[in-house]
């Protein structure tokens, strides 16, 4: 069951996403109005977010740290190479099925706002090293280098990816998903690449 | 090129240079403050610009126009398969090319201000479109959804790769665009993938 504070918390993301799409324009948020519409004191708000900027950094990693705890746990169970194989696909499936309806405005946010994007970068090294380790055990037989270079590419790929899901309507999104997981079976059992 | 867009094409990099000193979210640069930082007249500036936007917007049209302006030429003067195959890849370091060494600050900037956000949809839309063509012609007897779904992960991809290259540096791209170019080769050959 969610407490006052994450119920509060996430009003406070949906108004400030809900104001952002109306006024296109971040710099027309502000704590008065959003503790306006909840009807709540700018004290109240203040305890949880220090800027508007906070407000979208904060969803950003609640999102991130979600998606991370549920992976490392398929991480964690995985035995055999088809398990590792799995963990890596099912990453995938959970990334799509938990995007929220802001995804767009989230997304474009991200690659904007200074703390967003400095997030931004460091989880994506955090995303590369759990491909590197899932490629390394999922297909294994691979030398270090090889292994480096697939890593860094499907990293790339996955965030290409990450734009053009957000983008596009929830019923689109799986088709989609599941052409790029054979692009990047195929991709991860080439011999030829190397 | 004319003194006018010489000039233009000036003004765009020192504003870059100075965006960048300043250390500020686009969003709370005003002209008068950028003016001031590049010890250039106001006049100056808005004589070629209306605003920060439009900077932006300037520099982001004037690399896709020439992108653009390489995809024409190359579609047109396709005769082969191999052709084609040769426009894609020369297409995509074409791009790489011509980032600027403040791409990352122009790319970020993009997902914030509103025309930017639209050239960038519309640019998507074309490159989609003459992706189609590409693979249609450089890989024959694609049927039509085919031809769509493998447009589409060509686009994301190509996205994901600009997204990576724009805060690498120029080493670390080519080395990125070679395992690249093998992998969307890989995966237009595929025939399994259908």
């Amino acid at each position: 069951m969610k407490n006052t504070s994450s119920i509060l918390t996430e009003k406070v993301v949906n108004s400030a996403i809900n104001s952002l799409r109306k006024k296109k324009r971040i710099e027309l948020l502000s704590f008065a109005a959003i503790a306006k519409e909840l009807d709540v004191g700018i004290d109240e708000l203040s305890t949880f977010y220090t800027t508007t900027e906070d407000i979208f950094l904060k969803a950003q990693k609640k999102d991130w740290e979600s998606l991370h705890r549920y992976w490392d746990k398929q991480i964690k169970k995985a035995k055999t190479p088809g398990d590792y194989m799995r963990a890596f696909e099912i990453f995938f499936e959970r990334f799509v099925e938990t995007l929220s309806k802001d995804s767009d405005l989230r997304f474009e946010l991200s690659c904007y706002l200074p703390a967003c994007v400095k997030f931004r970068d460091k989880n994506r090294i955090k995303v590369k090293e759990k491909f590197t380790k899932l490629i390394k055990r999922g297909w294994p037989g691979k030398d270090e280098k090889v292994i480096q270079r697939q890593s860094e590419l499907v990293t790339v790929l996955f965030y290409g990816f990450i734009d053009h899901v957000v983008h596009i309507p929830k019923n689109e999104r799986l088709k989609i998903l599941s052409d790029f997981r054979n692009m990047l079976n195929l991709h991860l059992q080439d011999r030829k690449f190397f | 090129m004319n003194v006018d867009v010489q000039k233009k094409v000036k003004i765009i990099q020192k504003s870059m240079d100075s965006i960048r000193k300043m250390d500020k979210t686009v969003h709370t640069i005003s002209f008068i403050q950028l003016a001031h930082e590049m010890e250039m007249p106001l006049n100056e500036l808005t004589d070629f610009f209306l605003d920060v936007e439009d900077i932006f917007l300037n520099e982001q049209k004037r690399v896709t126009r020439k992108i653009e302006a390489h995809l024409e030429k190359g579609i047109k003067n396709c005769k082969t398969p191999n052709d084609a195959k040769d426009l894609m890849e020369s297409s995509v370091l074409k791009m790489v090319d011509l980032l600027p060494d403040y791409s990352d600050l122009v790319y970020s900037a993009i997902f914030y201000l509103p025309k930017c956000l639209a050239e960038r949809d519309r640019t998507k839309k074309y490159y989609r479109q003459k992706i189609r063509i590409i693979i249609k012609k450089g890989w024959p007897g694609k049927i039509d959804s085919v031809l769509d779904r493998q447009a589409n992960l060509v686009l994301l991809s190509l996205y994901g790769f600009l997204d990576y290259c724009v805060k690498a540096n120029k080493r670390e791209r080519k080395e990125v665009l070679k395992d690249f170019n093998n992998m969307i080769n890989l995966h237009l050959q595929d025939r399994l993938f259908f």
